[in-house]
C-alpha cells in the first residue's frame, strides 16, 4: 500500500480537498476518489485522449498525470464545461451537428476542442483537425467533430 | 516496492539533497514515468520527488553564448518560447511534430533527454544544435553542476551518464552562427501522433551550394538517438550536386544501424534513410 | 382556428436523443457504475501458447487480504461450455490453447487488490507443440488443439495425439467447413475467355471500442441474476447465461448500459462474462469486472483473418462466367462468429454482380491464436477485397473499361440471384453512376495510367468498388423479428420501448423519429426504453445492418395501431369520419384544411377519464418476409438487399511507400434517407474504419503472441489523416422497409480496401494482394515485387 497524501486544488472552479496514494494517477482520482466519471479510462498510455482535463489553462491526459502533482492547481474537468461559455456552445454544437455516436470520445474531445479554441481563436479546419490528433474516434470519422467545433468557433468570432 | 516518501520541494538544493539520499525516483512532466509504472515496467523507488516546484528548472534564457533550457519546460513551450523560435527553428519544427498537443503540454524537454529514446523527436535537433546537458548534485554539501555534449550523453537505448544522485537541471544549446539552418523530417504512419519510424535532422549554414557547419543526426536508425559523423564529414563543404547528394545519401544509409521491430524492417529504415536524406539535401541544394 | 401545415421528420437532420447527455460528460457507461458492496474481479490468464495445466495453487492469492474469492475450473464443476462452437469453457482446468486462456479468477475489494492477488496464483503447465500457422494445422502430425473431441484410445492405450497410428487425429483440427456452388464452374471456366486466378491475404484487426469491455453481476436474494452487459444481443445473451449457468432464463435479466461501442465484438459470449457471473455466484455479492486495454488488445475477438484464393474469368464482351473461391480460416484457440463469415462472404463471391457459376469452399481450422469474432462488414470487407481487384483485372486483360464491365454485370431491380437473393430494389447501377460521375473517375484513371511511368515522387490514382450486403435483416435465427411495445400519457407523451438495442449508431433517433412521423408528436415527446430485457420485448440483436428496418418497422407497426385507435376515438368525438382527420404537431386536424380541430393530449385526456375509461398502449411485432437459408445456403435471407460504389482516390509517395487517402466518393442505395445527420455520420465512420482496414491498422500476431497490444502500436485512424468524403444518396424506396429505408449500418466499411487496392494499382502500376497497405509493405511492392501471396 502507497504512501497517502492529501491534497488540495481547484477543480472545475470549486475548492477541493482529496486523499490520494502518491503514485495514484489524476484520472484515477477523479474517477474513483472524488466520483466524477465523465472522464473516462480508454487506454491509461495517453495515446487516446479520452482522459483529457485542462491543468492550469493548458489541455493534458490525466491518465499520464501523478494525482499529487495536482496539489494546487487548477483542474477543469467535463463537468465544468457546462458552466463555461465556450463549453457550452462546444457541447450544443456536438449535439446539433451529429458529432455524438456511442459517446464515449466525447468529454475528452470537447475538452481538448475548448483548450483548442482558447489558445486558437482564429483556427482553420486542417489546424481543427491538428488540433484533436490525440484524441480517438472509432464511431464517427471525426467528419462532425470537426464541424462541430468549426461552428462553435464561428459563433465565438 | 511502494512509495513511502514524497516531496515536492521549492528548489534546487532541497531537490538535490533528497536525491543524494538514493532510492529516489524523479518525477517531472510523468507522461512516462506514470504509464511505465502502471505497467509495471518501471518501478517507484521508495522515494518520489516531485522536480516540478522548483522554479529555476522552468526559465528559458539567454547565458552566455548561448540558451539555456530548464529541463521542466514542455514542448508546447518550446513551441512559443521566442528565443527558441528565433534561434533554434529546427527545434521549435520537432516540437510540432511532436505526439499530440495534450502530450505537447505535458512532456518535458528534460524527460525526453532523460529517457534517452532512440527515437526520441526532440533529441535529434538538440544533438544538431550541439545541445549540452548540465547536470547537478550536491555530493558534499554544494551544489555542483557539470556539463556534456548530448552525444555523449547519451549510451543506450534509456541510458544516459547521468549519476543516480545527478538531476538534469537544463539543456544548454550555444547560439549557431550566423546563417545556420536545420530541418527536421520525421516519418511514421500517422503525422504526429507516433514514435518515428525514422527521424532526420540536418543543419548547417549554406555557402554557395554546400554546407558547412554541417549537422546530421538520426532518429530510431541506432541503439541511440545518431549523430552521423561520417555524413556529416562527407557533407561538410561538398558542392551539392546530383551525384554528391546520391554518395551522401549513401553513406547515411550506411551509417545508421536500425534493427528490425513491430514498426519498421531494418532494410525499410535504411531505404528511408537514403531517400529523405537525398530529399532534404535536394531541398537545400535548390533553395 | 389554427392552421397546421404537413410536415415530415423524413430526410431531415435530427439530432441524437442522447447526444446532450453524452455531450455532458453525464452518461454512465459500464464502467461508470457502482453497486453498493461491489467486489471487483480480475482474470489470470496463460502464460503458455498450448499446454496441459499440471497444477494451479491459488493459496497465496486467497490468503491476501481483501480477497473474497479465488475460482479455478475445479471450482465451477457445474461450468459449460459457450461461444458459437460451444468449444471452450469459460475457465480452462485441463489445457490452455492461446495467450488469452482463463485460467483463474478473483474477486476482491479493490481492483488493485485483485490483480496483485492474480500474481500470486502459481502455474505449473506442461508445454505442447504449438500450431500457429493454419496451414500447417490439416497436414499429418500436426498438434491436436481439441484433443478432447478425439475418439478415445482404444487399442492404441499408449498413443498420444499425432503419433503414428493416430494418422487422422490433425482432422480434428477442422472447426467448419463451408461449401456452396451455383451453376457448373466448369462449364463456365470452359465459356471464358479470359480468367485470373490470385491469393488474397486478409490480416487480424480489431475493434479498439472506445469502452473496453466490462460487466457487472448481481444475484438477487431470491437468486435471480442482473447482468449490467454491454451485450448487443441481451435476449441471445439471456438464453446462452441461462445454459451456461444452468438457470432458468426466466431469473436473468439484462440491463444493458450505453455502450462505448460495439462494431459487432459483443455478439458472442465470452468467457470473462460467466466468469464474472461466477464470483458474483461464489461471494454472494456484486462484481464489476473491466478489462485494460492492454487485455482489451490480447483477449477479444478480430476480424477474421483469411487466406483466399479466387479464380474468376470472363467472356470477350465483358460479362462474368465464373467464380471459384476457396479459402482458409485460421479459426484460433475457440470458435467464435469469426468462423461463420462464409455466411457472408459467399453471398459476396456468387452475387456482387451478375455471376452464373460459382464455387466456394471454406475450411475453419483451430489454432493456437486469437479467434475471430464478428466484425462489421462481417467477411465482406475480404471477399469483395478480391473480387473486385478481380474485376478490375478482367477489365483489364479484356481491354474494357472497368466501370462499364462493372455496369455490364450489375443486376437490376426484380432480379433473383441463383442463390435465392431476391432484389426487390437494386441500385446498384445508379451508385456505380453517381460514384464514378462525381468522382470524375473516368478522367482521372486514365490520366493515371497514363503518367504511371512519368518521373515523379508522387502517384494518384483511382480505384472503384462496389459492395452487396444484406439491408433488411438475415434470417439466420429462428426469428428476425424485433417487438415493440407503445405507451401514450395523458400528457400526449409517448414511451416507446422496444427490443432493439442501441449501440451508438442512433437507433433509438430513428425509432423515435418513425413513430413521430406516424403519430404527427414533436420529437421531444418521445421516451425510448431499450435496454431492460425485463422490460422490452424480443429482438434478436444489433447486427447484420437491421435495426432500422426491422425495429423500425415494428415501431411503425405499434404507432399505426396507435395512431388507428386514436382517430377512431377523435371520430367518435368530432362527428367527422376517421378518412378525414389527421395527426399533425400534437393536434388532431382536418385532413384536407389542416385546420386544427383538438389538441391530442386533451383528446387522450377524454378518453381516459370516461365511462368506458381506455389507455392508447399497443404493441406489434415485425417478423420481416424473408426466408431461412436451406442445407445448400440458398434462399432469400433478407428482406431487402443494399449496394454502395465507392471510388477512392489516392496519394502514393513512392519514396516512402506512404499512402494517402486523398478523397472517398461514395454512392449509397440506402432505400431512403431517414435520419440524414445520423446516416451521414454511419457513413463517414464507416469509411474511416475501412481506411484503417486497408492502410493503418495491423493486429500483429506472431506465434500466437499480439506483438501491438496498445494504440501506440495499433494505428486508428487520426482526425488529420481523413480523406475528403463526398457522398451521395440513392434513395430506391424499397416497399418492404420503414418509409422506404435498408440498413446501412456495415457498408461503407465493406468496399474501402478494394476500392483503395484498385487505386493504388492504378496510381503506380503495381497490384498488391494483401492488406494492409502499410508504408513499408507498399514501397516493398513498388520497388522490390514481393513472392506470390501464399503457397499454391
Amino acid at each position: 500500500m502507497s504512501l497517502k497524501r492529501e491534497i488540495g486544488f481547484l477543480l472545475n472552479g470549486i475548492r477541493t480537498r482529496a486523499t490520494v496514494p502518491v503514485d495514484m494517477s489524476a484520472l484515477a482520482m477523479l474517477r474513483d476518489v472524488i466520483g466524477l466519471t465523465g472522464t473516462k479510462y480508454a487506454c491509461g498510455e495517453g495515446e487516446c485522449g479520452a482522459c483529457t482535463i485542462i491543468v492550469d489553462g493548458a489541455s493534458i491526459c490525466s491518465c499520464l498525470m501523478f494525482a499529487v502533482d495536482c496539489e494546487d492547481r487548477e483542474l477543469t474537468t467535463i463537468e465544468g464545461l457546462a458552466r463555461d461559455p465556450l463549453g457550452e456552445r462546444l457541447q450544443r454544437a456536438f449535439v446539433g451537428c451529429g458529432a455524438v455516436q456511442c459517446g464515449f470520445c466525447t468529454p475528452g474531445m470537447v475538452v481538448q476542442a475548448k483548450h483548442w479554441l482558447e489558445a486558437h481563436p482564429q483556427t482553420s479546419r486542417a489546424e481543427i483537425q491538428r488540433g484533436i490528433e490525440g484524441n480517438l474516434c472509432r464511431c464517427t470519422g471525426y467528419v462532425k467533430i470537426v464541424d462541430a467545433i468549426e461552428a462553435a468557433a464561428a459563433q465565438q468570432a | 516496492m511502494s512509495v513511502e516518501r514524497y516531496w515536492a520541494p521549492a528548489s534546487l538544493p532541497e531537490a538535490l539533497e533528497h536525491l543524494r539520499g538514493g532510492d529516489v525516483t524523479i518525477l517531472a512532466g510523468g507522461t512516462d514515468l506514470m504509464p511505465q509504472s502502471h505497467a509495471g515496467r518501471v518501478t517507484l523507488q521508495r522515494g518520489l520527488l516531485n522536480i516540478r516546484r522548483v522554479p529555476e528548472l522552468h526559465r528559458i534564457e539567454r547565458d552566455g553564448a548561448g540558451v539555456r533550457i530548464g529541463t521542466l519546460c514542455t514542448v508546447s513551450e518550446l513551441l512559443h518560447d521566442p528565443l527558441v523560435c528565433a534561434h533554434f527553428g529546427i527545434l521549435a519544427e520537432a516540437g510540432d511534430h511532436f505526439a499530440s498537443d495534450q502530450l505537447r503540454n505535458a512532456a518535458t524537454i528534460g524527460g525526453n533527454v532523460c529517457n534517452a529514446s532512440p527515437a526520441g523527436d526532440m533529441l535529434i535537433p538538440l544533438l544538431v544544435l550541439d545541445a549540452e546537458a548540465e547536470l547537478a548534485s550536491k555530493p558534499n554539501g554544494s551544489v555542483a553542476t557539470r556539463r556534456m555534449p548530448l552525444a555523449e550523453f547519451f549510451v543506450g537505448p534509456g541510458k544516459t551518464k547521468r549519476a543516480p544522485d545527478e538531476l538534469l537541471c537544463a539543456v544548454w544549446l550555444p547560439l549557431p552562427p550566423a546563417g545556420f539552418a536545420g530541418r527536421f523530417f520525421k516519418f511514421g504512419v500517422r503525422p504526429a501522433l507516433d514514435i518515428a519510424a525514422i527521424a532526420i535532422g540536418i543543419g548547417g549554414v549554406r555557402v554557395d551550394n554546400a554546407l558547412t557547419h554541417a549537422r546530421v543526426a538520426f532518429g530510431a536508425v541506432a541503439p541511440v538517438p545518431l549523430r552521423a559523423r561520417r555524413t556529416e564529414a562527407a557533407l561538410e563543404g561538398s558542392v551539392l550536386d546530383p551525384a554528391a547528394i546520391e554518395r551522401i545519401a549513401g553513406i547515411a544509409r550506411d551509417e545508421v544501424r536500425p534493427i528490425d521491430d513491430v514498426r519498421a524492417s531494418a532494410w525499410y529504415r535504411r531505404e528511408l534513410v537514403f531517400n529523405m536524406t537525398k530529399r532534404m539535401l535536394d531541398d537545400v541544394a535548390q533553395a | 382556428m389554427r392552421v397546421i401545415e404537413k410536415g415530415t421528420l423524413i430526410g431531415k437532420r435530427i439530432a441524437k436523443l442522447d447526444a446532450p447527455e453524452k455531450a455532458s460528460g453525464q452518461t454512465r457507461y459500464v464502467h461508470d457504475l457502482d453497486l453498493p458492496g461491489q467486489l471487483y474481479g480480475g482474470i489470470l490468464r496463460s502464460t503458455r501458447l498450448h499446454a496441459r495445466i499440471k497444477r494451479i495453487d491459488v493459496s497465496r492469492a486467497r490468503a491476501l487480504p481483501g480477497v473474497h474469492a479465488v475460482l479455478t475450473a475445479a471450482d465451477v464443476p457445474y461450468q459449460r461450455p459457450l461461444g458459437v462452437g460451444k468449444d471452450q469453457l469459460p475457465l480452462k482446468g485441463d489445457k490452455v490453447r492461446s495467450l488469452r486462456d482463463e485460467i483463474a479468477a478473483v474477486a476482491a475489494d479493490t481492483a488493485d487488490i485483485a490483480a496483485a492477488a492474480l500474481r500470486l496464483i502459481e502455474v505449473e503447465y506442461e508445454d505442447l507443440p504449438p500450431l500457429t500457422d493454419p496451414a500447417e494445422a490439416l497436414k499429418p502430425g500436426a498438434p491436436v488443439i481439441h484433443d478432447e473431441k478425439l475418439p478415445p484410445p482404444a487399442a492404441h492405450e499408449s498413443l498420444k495425439a499425432g503419433e503414428p497410428g493416430d494418422a487422422d487425429a490433425h482432422r480434428h483440427n477442422v472447426a467448419m467447413t463451408f461449401d456452396y456452388a451455383q451453376g457448373d464452374v466448369v462449364i463456365g471456366e470452359a465459356e471464358s475467355d479470359v480468367i485470373v486466378d490470385d491469393w488474397f491475404r486478409l490480416h487480424y484487426v480489431t475493434h479498439c471500442c472506445l469502452g473496453v469491455s466490462g460487466v457487472i453481476a448481481e444475484f438477487g436474494p431470491s437468486g435471480n441474476l442482473t447482468l449490467y452487459s454491454n451485450t448487443q444481443v441481451p435476449f441471445l445473451h439471456k438464453r446462452e447465461f441461462a445454459e451456461i449457468l444452468d438457470m432458468d432464463p426466466g431469473r436473468i435479466r439484462i440491463i444493458q448500459p450505453p455502450i462505448g461501442g460495439g462494431f459487432g465484438s459483443k455478439l458472442d459470449i465470452y468467457p470473462f462474462e460467466p466468469i464474472c457471473v461466477f464470483l458474483a455466484k461464489a461471494t454472494r455479492r456484486p462484481v464489476k469486472l473491466v478489462f485494460s486495454r492492454e487485455e482489451e488488445f490480447v483477449a477479444s475477438p478480430t476480424r477474421q483473418p483469411v487466406l483466399l484464393r479466387l479464380r474468376s474469368g470472363a467472356k470477350q464482351d465483358g460479362t462474368l462466367t465464373f467464380r471459384v473461391c476457396e479459402t482458409l480460416h485460421d479459426n484460433g484457440a475457440y470458435t467464435s462468429w469469426g468462423a461463420t463469415t462464409p455466411f457472408v462472404m459467399m453471398q459476396t463471391i456468387s452475387s456482387l454482380y451478375r455471376v452464373p457459376h460459382c464455387r466456394y469452399h471454406t475450411t475453419a481450422v483451430y489454432t493456437n491464436n486469437p479467434y475471430a469474432g464478428s466484425f462489421r462488414g462481417y467477411g465482406n470487407l475480404q471477399a469483395t477485397f478480391a473480387v473486385e481487384q478481380h474485376i478490375d483485372k478482367l477489365a483489364e486483360a479484356l481491354g474494357l473499361d472497368p466501370l462499364e464491365l462493372r455496369l455490364a454485370n450489375a443486376q437490376d431491380p426484380g432480379e433473383i440471384t441463383p442463390q435465392g437473393m431476391h432484389f426487390k430494389t437494386c441500385g446498384l447501377k445508379e451508385c456505380l453512376r453517381t460514384a464514378a460521375a462525381a468522382s470524375h473517375w473516368g478522367d482521372k484513371h486514365r490520366a493515371a495510367i497514363a503518367a504511371q511511368k512519368a518521373p515523379g515522387r508522387y502517384k494518384r490514382g483511382v480505384g472503384m468498388a462496389s459492395m452487396l450486403h444484406v439491408g433488411g435483416g438475415a434470417k439466420i435465427y429462428p426469428s428476425d423479428g424485433c417487438g415493440t411495445i407503445l405507451k401514450i400519457d395523458d400528457f400526449a407523451h409517448v414511451t416507446l420501448i422496444t427490443g432493439a438495442s442501441e449501440i451508438g449508431q442512433g437507433s433509438e433517433t430513428v425509432l423515435a423519429q418513425l413513430v413521430c412521423e406516424e403519430l404527427g408528436i414533436p420529437l421531444d415527446t418521445v421516451t425510448v426504453v431499450n435496454n431492460d430485457t425485463d422490460i422490452t420485448p424480443w429482438d434478436v440483436g444489433v447486427h447484420a445492418s437491421r435495426t432500422t428496418f426491422i425495429g423500425g418497422n415494428s415501431a411503425i407497426g405499434a404507432a399505426r395501431k396507435a395512431r388507428a385507435k386514436i382517430l377512431a376515438a377523435a371520430a367518435k368525438v368530432t362527428g367527422l369520419p376517421e378518412a378525414e382527420l389527421e395527426m399533425r404537431a400534437g393536434h388532431i386536424v382536418a385532413a384536407g384544411s389542416g385546420e386544427a380541430i383538438m389538441n391530442l393530449a386533451k383528446l387522450l385526456r377524454s378518453l381516459h377519464f370516461s365511462d368506458r375509461a381506455e389507455l392508447v398502449m399497443t404493441t406489434h411485432y415485425y417478423e420481416p418476409p424473408s426466408k431461412h437459408q436451406n442445407k445448400e445456403y440458398k434462399g432469400d435471407v433478407s428482406a431487402a438487399y443494399a449496394w454502395a460504389t465507392q471510388v477512392v482516390e489516392v496519394e502514393v509517395d513512392t519514396d516512402t511507400g506512404l499512402v494517402k487517402l486523398v478523397k472517398v466518393t461514395g454512392a449509397h442505395d440506402v432505400g431512403r434517407v431517414l435520419n440524414r445527420l445520423g446516416i451521414e455520420g454511419q457513413i463517414e465512420g464507416g469509411i474511416v474504419m475501412g481506411q484503417g482496414y486497408a492502410i493503418t491498422e495491423e493486429l500483429i500476431v506472431e506465434n500466437g503472441v499480439v506483438r501491438n497490444p496498445g494504440f501506440r502500436d495499433y494505428k486508428l485512424v487520426t482526425a488529420p489523416e481523413i480523406p475528403e468524403m463526398d457522398i451521395h444518396f440513392i434513395e430506391t424506396m424499397d416497399g418492404e422497409g420503414p418509409q422506404g429505408a435498408k440498413g446501412v449500418g456495415e457498408a461503407p466499411a465493406i468496399c474501402v480496401a478494394a476500392a483503395t487496392a484498385n487505386a493504388i494499382c492504378n496510381a503506380t502500376g503495381v497490384r498488391i494482394y494483401e492488406l494492409p497497405f502499410t508504408p513499408e509493405k507498399v514501397y516493398r511492392a513498388l520497388h522490390h515485387p514481393a513472392a506470390p501471396v501464399g503457397a499454391a
